[in-house]
């Protein structure tokens, strides 16, 4: 009987290791079943750089769609994404950093010089991405983000509703995770641990 | 020394200055905006002690050219500012302006603010009576 056990023991731990990696359970975020492989774009990055689809490859990025006239959801979002990367500071894993990307849905307001000045006070390392609003719609359009002006006091002083998730892109340059509100940030760092490890173990 | 302590007493009342003694502000502040933002936002909470129903209708200060009642609401994944004409506060109860909810939102001054500045808000309420607060200007997440 023993016998027969053993080589039935032997057989499922060789399966197991041959079986895909699962999906990590996501405390947060929803992984997408399949990564999003996105048309390329033309924007700005702060410092009047191009900014395309190639700077969203290399390494994993969080994005974050808004406006630097929002004084309430904005800043709270990028002060959430500031404490996510202090979060992963400690982590040494080669090409585990990610960066972190504004895009403005604002770009009549929002000029590269704008952005340099802004996006520094929470996070030197922050990227900032303005431009054409036709390139703008062009990825927004293909990643679900919605975004309109609505008016203010007076026609200068318009807001904007703009979609409130973080989007997680992966060094491929594919959308591959979202994380709706409201974001905490322990729990990101936890998850995008999580989708990395999947990620690598797929590969 | 009794001036000193005088003027301390008015100090103090001044603060407090409530022609509307049923409500009282607790944790009042303004979130230091990064360089180049041209809105800020401010939060507190509203205890009506009271016991009839008050209605915030107005807000000013001397730091800021104008002070809106917004409120922010995701709907659907979508955030979204939406302007309050005024906000209830029954009685017995608080209202929390809070981040991501009901704030103040004001245009930034020229002299940007900085972490630790004080300032101060004259609450209007539908009575006619006004609640001054000074709130204190931080860098929080």
């Amino acid at each position: 009987m023993k016998i027969r056990i053993i080589p039935m023991l032997l057989a499922a731990v060789l399966l197991s290791a041959c079986s895909p990696p699962q999906p990590p359970q996501l405390q947060q975020g929803t992984l997408l079943p399949d990564a999003k492989i996105i048309a390329d774009f033309q924007l700005t990055d702060q410092n009047g750089k191009p900014f395309t689809r190639k700077n969203l490859m290399g390494k994993w990025s969080f994005t974050f769609f808004g406006y630097t006239h929002c004084p309430d959801v904005c800043p709270t979002s990028l002060s959430m994404l500031a404490q996510v990367m202090k979060k992963l500071e400690q982590d040494k894993t080669p090409g585990a950093k990610p960066q972190v990307v504004f895009f403005s849905v604002d770009p009549e307001r929002d000029t590269p010089e704008v952005l340099a000045q802004y996006l520094p006070y929470f996070n030197p390392d922050f990227i900032g991405v303005t431009g054409d609003p036709q390139q703008i719609l062009r990825l927004t359009r293909q990643l679900g983000i919605l975004y309109g002006k609505s008016p203010g006091e007076s026609a200068d002083d318009y807001l904007v509703d703009h979609s409130a998730s973080i989007l997680l892109f992966d060094p491929d340059g594919n959308f591959r995770a979202l994380f709706g509100t409201p974001h905490d940030p322990d729990r990101i760092a936890q998850d995008f641990v999580a989708i990395r490890n999947y990620y690598e173990a797929s590969r | 020394m009794k001036s000193f302590l005088l003027s301390l007493l008015l100090c103090s009342w001044s603060l407090l200055a409530c022609a509307d003694p049923a409500i009282q502000v607790e944790n009042a502040w303004v979130r230091e905006a990064p360089p180049g933002a041209q809105m800020m936002a401010a939060y507190m909470t509203l205890k009506n002690t009271g016991s009839s129903d008050v209605t915030l209708e107005n807000i000013t200060s001397p730091t800021f050219r104008m002070v809106m009642l917004h409120k922010s609401v995701i709907v659907d994944g979508v955030a979204r500012m939406s302007h309050q004409d005024s906000l209830p506060i029954p009685a017995g109860t608080s209202v929390a302006l809070e981040p991501g909810s009901y704030h103040l939102m004001m245009p930034a001054p020229e002299q940007r603010l900085h972490s630790g500045d004080l300032v101060e808000f004259n609450l209007q309420f539908a009575d006619g009576g006004t609640v001054r607060v000074q709130a204190i200007v931080r860098k929080k997440p």
